[in-house]
Formats: structure tokens, sequence, C-alpha cells
């Protein structure tokens, strides 16, 4: 695995740099993108909550909903995108070669990855937390009752990482049973394989919901790991990065300033609030220094909502939701104790 | 003294023990104590698999429902078909807009009314359908799937596909219902069918010239909306590629096998090295090479998309297989054909076409099949890379939220439907074998 890891730094180093060689005297992506007509934007293989496909093969999820916020930013559309899904090996390396404009999938932005391959990673639009699923009958309260335990985690990922670095730190001696596919791993649980999952919290959460009877199940409160998801670029093009940064910012402050899919209109129209007027492009040249267009916050409000509206429609309990809580975890707003902060615009 | 009657004894129907069903049963399963233990073992076995099927697949399954709880509250242990159901779209079209369908539909149903004379007898011109739909139905296709603005060429190719198709239509029909092909019947019809040669070929080069113009200007109004290649998937991508795969592989395969066997070095060293290299590393390494390396290497501006990457990709690498596959069936042909062919004047070409490369072909026939369902299900690959090929659809389902983990019943059905394909597939060829051995059996 290690080695798997390594080459595939490998190749999205050499990649970068041969890119870097070609690209240099190129015109900017901003440019790029527009002389297209449509924003590329990289997700990975459905992943339940960030990026899934429904039946009628529309794609949806809270990644989804930052790539469509930049094309509306940029397009004022947010249908002008083309969604790439990439499997997790060629993910970096689609990026720096140009294939995809920004990346918006579950990747923790980690020191190595921001500083060695040639990413610039944004501002989280998802703080995740690796953890354990027991069963509750098992009376296991914590994660330190795990001695000797067999715990099921899928490979290749810093998941399985992280499980042996907390046994040997806690001299658990637990045993990792591993699955390549989540939902083995899910199937060998349920049939009594393993005596605890481990992977991030969201997607376990998920995952409990889809289980015969997800009341037999619970999460245990220790957190392994800082899973930042962030969304990033190449590195190299700094008007590019702010206008993805920016769009995300933009829709954590909407959701602090009030506003709302249902309300955008009437705020722009009739709101007091200089906050709101000069995000919303009715004063002041905040759009300027991104080179887009005056309504670019505007048209991301309106065609996705704020953060908060989005987080309830994929993470938290709507119809498309995987029924994670928000109140009290990392992801709530930073007046209610979370971390989601925007930093002023103006 | 003897007795002697003229009279035959009547004819005695044979002992029920030999006939009846049950002489059946008790000679060839339970002749003896060990294999009568061993009969009711199997059957239990049968038994046991058969009752846990049913019951998981059909008599606990759920079939109408809206999300996987329902069919937990129906029943915690059955298959959850409705998943299966609900994605069937995406399953055979992947993203493909759904109210251009019939597109997709009308492409398939083309080829296969195109192929329908290939299969009848009566039905003259074989090989000029052949080539037609080599050399037409791919573009006709191809538009029909990707629409938009048609380039002169493009109009060129749809109209000569949308000719080709009607003749070869018209031809069927014709051959069905008179038993002659479609020129004499056409020569026939204007009194010309015993003018010279020449007047009869000028007039028949006429009709085509002219039903060639009527179409041209009847297709230039037809314009169907673009869809780009990023929203094919589901079989019908799997069958793109691998149709495709199928149709170049072979003749590239045949040619890289008579280079691997020419006289002249250069070829022969090409040919070799291109072989062996392409064989020697994993299709899954070729498709990453095509997709995520390729770009870089190329001049600034110079974009390929991915979809005609992978099919570069698998098209050189089976082409590889079927090349050694047509190198085995020219090693099986004797000596004394080349000899043969070269005393009655044929040179390299005659020789390999019409002497050797239809009997190595033949020898083939099992190889060849067997390389082409292997590709078939090769190309479930690209889901890795990205593309949302039946694979990729059917992975999806679990992670779609209303159908959350339900993984079995998806990769069942497809497991189910990769079967049918395939088995048709070797049947098709166990029939072909037959008819063109007619001549040889042993």
């Amino acid at each position: 695995m290690k080695l798997k890891l390594t080459l595939m730094t490998m190749t999205a180093a050499a990649a970068f740099m041969m890119s870097g060689a070609t690209t240099a005297a190129a015109e900017t992506t901003l440019e790029t993108v527009q002389a297209r007509g449509h924003l590329r934007c990289q997700v990975g293989p459905p992943s339940p909550g960030y990026y899934n496909l429904d039946a009628a093969g529309e794609w949806y999820g809270l990644d989804v909903s930052i790539c469509r916020s930049v094309a509306a930013a940029i397009f004022g559309d947010a249908t002008k995108l083309e969604i790439q899904s990439v499997s997790s090996q060629a993910r970096f390396t689609a990026l720096a070669n140009g294939d995809s404009d920004m990346l918006s999938r579950t990747a923790t932005m980690t020191m190595s990855r921001d500083t060695q391959l040639g990413l610039d990673f944004l501002p989280p639009n998802f703080y995740d937390g690796q953890g354990f699923t027991v069963r509750k009958d098992s009376g296991i309260t914590n994660a330190l009752q795990l001695k000797g335990a067999k715990v099921c985690v899928t490979s290749g990922t810093t998941t399985e990482l992280n499980l042996t670095d907390f046994s040997r730190e806690n001299d658990l001696g637990i045993s990792n049973v591993t699955f390549d596919d989540y939902n083995v791993r899910d199937d060998t649980y349920l049939n009594g394989g393993c005596d605890a999952v481990t992977g991030d919290k969201s997607s376990m959460a998920g995952n409990i919901g889809s289980f015969p009877v997800p009341s037999d199940h619970m999460i245990l409160p220790e957190t392994l790991s800082k899973e930042p998801l962030a969304p990033a670029v190449r590195h190299g093009d700094s008007q590019w990065a702010d206008i993805v940064r920016w769009s995300v910012y933009a829709l954590i402050n909407a959701e602090e300033l009030g506003i709302t899919q249902a309300n955008v209109d009437d705020m722009r129209a009739n709101s007091k609030n200089p906050n709101v007027l000069r995000m919303l492009g009715v004063e002041g040249n905040l759009h300027e220094g991104l080179g887009l267009g005056k309504d670019w916050a505007y048209d991301i409000i309106k065609s996705q909502g704020n953060y908060g509206e989005i987080y309830e429609k994929y993470m938290g309990h709507g119809e498309q939701g995987i029924g994670i809580d928000r109140a009290g975890s990392l992801n709530a707003l930073w007046t209610d104790g979370g971390l989601m902060y925007s930093p002023p615009m103006r | 003294m003897a007795i002697i009657t003229q009279q035959k004894t009547a004819e005695r129907p044979a002992p029920i023990s030999e006939t009846s069903v049950l002489g059946w049963l008790r000679i060839n399963l339970f002749s003896s104590s060990f294999n009568t233990i061993l009969t009711l073992v199997m059957v239990f076995i049968v038994y046991l698999t058969i009752s846990g099927v049913l019951a998981w697949g059909y008599l606990d399954a759920t079939f109408v429902a809206d999300k996987r709880r329902e069919c937990y509250d129906f029943s915690l242990t059955g298959a959850c078909w409705a998943g299966v159901i609900a994605w069937l779209d995406n399953i055979f079209y992947g993203r493909y807009p759904r109210e251009e369908l019939w597109r997709v539909n009308m492409g398939g149903l083309l080829l296969i009314l195109w192929m329908i004379p290939l299969w009848i007898s009566r039905v003259r011109g074989k090989i000029l359908i052949g080539v037609s739909v080599i050399m037409f139905y791919p573009f006709l296709a191809g538009y029909l799937f990707t629409g938009g603005e048609k380039s002169w060429f493009m109009q060129f190719m749809v109209t000569g596909a949308f000719l080709a198709f009607f003749v070869n239509m018209a031809n069927m029909l014709i051959g069905l219902t008179m038993n002659t092909s479609m020129d004499k019947f056409l020569l026939r019809l204007i009194g010309q069918s015993e003018a010279p040669d020449k007047t009869q070929r000028n007039i028949l080069l006429g009709l085509v010239v002219l039903s060639f113009v009527i179409i041209f200007s009847v297709q230039s109004s037809w314009i169907v909306d673009g869809v780009s290649w990023t929203k094919w998937g589901g079989l019908f991508l799997t069958l793109v590629i691998s149709g495709i795969g199928i149709a170049s592989s072979l003749p590239l395969g045949i040619f890289l096998a008579l280079g691997r066997r020419s006289k002249l070095p250069v070829v022969r060293v090409l040919s070799t090295g291109f072989i062996e290299v392409f064989r020697s590393v994993p299709l899954i390494t070729v498709l990453f090479m095509a997709t995520t390396m390729f770009p870089l290497f190329m001049p600034e501006g110079f974009f390929l998309n991915k979809l005609v990457q992978v099919i570069i990709a698998v098209v050189l690498f089976n082409a590889c297989y079927m090349a050694e596959i047509v190198r085995a069936g020219l090693q099986a042909i004797p000596k004394g054909q080349f000899e043969g062919a070269h005393t009655i004047g044929l040179g390299y070409w005659g020789t390999m076409g019409l002497i050797i490369m239809p009997q190595a072909l033949k020898h083939m026939i099992p190889n060849i099949v067997g390389n082409i369902i292997g590709l078939l299900k090769d190309t479930t690959l690209v889901s890795i890379i990205g593309l949302f090929d039946i694979l990729g659809m059917l992975r999806s389902i679990s992670k779609d939220v209303p159908w959350l983990g339900l993984h079995k019943e998806p990769l069942v059905f497809g497991a189910i439907l990769f079967f049918l394909i395939c088995f048709s597939m070797s049947k098709y060829s166990r029939h072909l074998e037959a008819k063109l051995s007619a001549g040889n059996k042993h």
C-alpha cells in the first residue's frame, strides 16, 4: 500500500512539473474556462453525501454543490459544468495535467499534499474525523475497550494507517480486517466477521442508516484523526484559487448573514445591511478582484442556497441527506460553536 | 423335432424397468448403494441452493419501493430489486438525456436490421453488405449518438449510410420475395435487362447518384441535439467500446500477425516489438497511461477526449492478442497450401486473402470468440478510470442515498446480463463453426 501511495505521489509530482513547463506561457485558468464555456470540476467515484448519481443520472451532493457554486459564480449558470468522476489514484494527476479545473472531492487537506503535489487547498467545506462503529449490545462504549478486537477497515487509505497508529499508541493489539469495497466491509461486520468498523464518521453515519436495523449500532465518541475535506486547485494561479476560495466563503457568509435561496431576491432589493449589499453586488466593487460579474455571489446563493441549506439537503435530514446532525459538530457555524467561519467580505 | 412357425412373434415393448422414468432413475441414479447416497446428497444440495436463491431473489424480494428502507420494512432477508428497477435507465444508457434515449435504441436497431440480411441465405451480395456496415454504420451511429452540427464529411458519410441502408433493406426484401438481386430486379423493371453491360452499369450508377443527391438534400435539414460523450454510460458505453474494439482489433490483429511472419526485417521487428510490448503490460496500466500520461506528451491545445483515448487503448491492446491468435492459425496451415497457391500463380496478398486466411481464421474461431468475450468483460475496467460503464453504474447504486448499501442485487443483475450476452456470443460462434466446417466434419 505504501508503495502504491508513493508511486501515486510521484506520478502526480511528475505530471505537475511537466504541466508547469508547458502551460507557463498559457492563459489563466479563468480565461481557459470562460473560453471553453463550462467548468470541469473533479469529484470521485460516487460517495454518499458528497457526490452521488441519482436514478435520473444527475449528480448531487455537498461537493457537487461546491462545483455548481463556482460554475454559477463564473457563468451565472450552475449548469455550465462538467462533473468528472476520477478514481483516487488519478485524482491529483488529472488536476495537474489540466484535465480538471478544480477538485471538489473528499480530499483531506494535509501539509504534504498542499506543499509537495503542486496543489493549493482552499477552505474546508466539511470537517470529518475517523471513528468506530460498534454493535450496541457489545457493551463497548469507548474505543479503549477495543482491546484485541477485530476491526474492519477499507484498504489503501489513511484510515488503515490511523487505525494501526491508534492501536500501537494505546497498546490495544487490534487486528485489521481489510477490504477494498466498503459494502463488503459492512456486510462482513453485519454478519459478525468483525467487532467494529472504522472509517470517516460522516460516511459511517450514512452507512449505519442503510443497515437493516440502524438502532442496533452506534458510533463511538472518540475521533482518531482530523480530516478537513477541502476543494483544491492547481498551484500557481492565485486568481483562480481566489475564485474557488471566495465561492466557498460566500456560502458560509450567506448563512451567517441569513441570506437563503428563498429570500436572496428580497435581500438584494430591500436589505439595509451593508454587508449583505456588498456581498450581493449592490454596493462596492468586491467582484472586481475576482474578475467576475457583479452578481457572482447572488448567482451562487440563488442557485445553490447557503452552506446551511446545502448541508441539510445532502448531509443532514433532507430527502437526499445521509442524516448527520449538524448542531454541536465541527461543521456548525462558528457562532454555534463550530468551525465554519468566513473572513469578512468587504 | 424342431418347432418352426411362420408367424413372427409380436413385438413387445421394452421392459418397464428399461424405459419408464423409474427405470431411467434406477439405472442412472440408484444403481448401487453408493450412487444412491450420492444422488440423495446432491438432490439435497440442489434443493438448498434453489430454495435459498428462490427465497432471496423472488419470494422474499421487493420489486416496488421508493427507497431501501421500504424493502427492509417488507423483508429483512429478501432482495431489493426495486433499486435495480429504478436505476434501469442508468444501467442501460448511463447519463444519456432521458428524452433522447430513442437515439440509442435507434442506433442499435439500425445495426440489427442492417445485419439481418447476412443471416438469410436467400439474400445476395453478402460481402457488399458487410463492407457497407463497416464503412458507413459507424458514422451514422456516431452522428445519432453525439448529434450537433454535421461537418461536410459527416453529411457525406451519413448520406452514404442511409443510401446503403435503404438499398440493403430493399435488396433483402427483393431477395426474399423474388429470389434475385436488386440490380437485376431494377434493370428488369425498366426493361433494360438485355442491354449491354456498359449501359447497365451506367443506368445503375445514375440511379445511385440520383438517390444520393435526394437523400443528401433531405438529411441536411435533419439535425439532432448534441450530447456530450461524458453523458454516455451503462451497457450502451460498454457495447460502444467493445463493439469498436471487436470490429477494429481483428483486422489490425491480422495485419500484425502477417507483419510478424513477414520476410521484411523492419516490418517484422516493428510488429513483434509492438505485440510484445502491449501484451506484456496489464490493460489497466495501458488505460491509465492513455488517460493520465498521454495528454502530457501531446503538444498544447491538442485534445483527445478520454473516451477516444480509452477506445484506442482497448483496440491496440486487443489487437496484440488477436495477432497471436491469428498467427497460431497461420502456423497450422500446411506448407502445401502456400505452394499450391504459388503454382496457380497467386501473389502474396492473393495467397493470404484467398487461400490461407480463410482457413486460418476458420480454425481459430473458438479462440477469436473467446478473445472477444474476454474483451467485452475487460471493458468493465474503464469504470476504474471514471467512465460510468455498466459496472460503474451498477456499483453507483449502492451510493445513491435512497438505495444506500444496495450492492448485491445490482451485481447479480449485472452477472445475469453479462451471462446472457456472452452466452449468446458463444452460441453464435458454435453455429458459425458448424456452418463453416460443414464440408470437412471429422
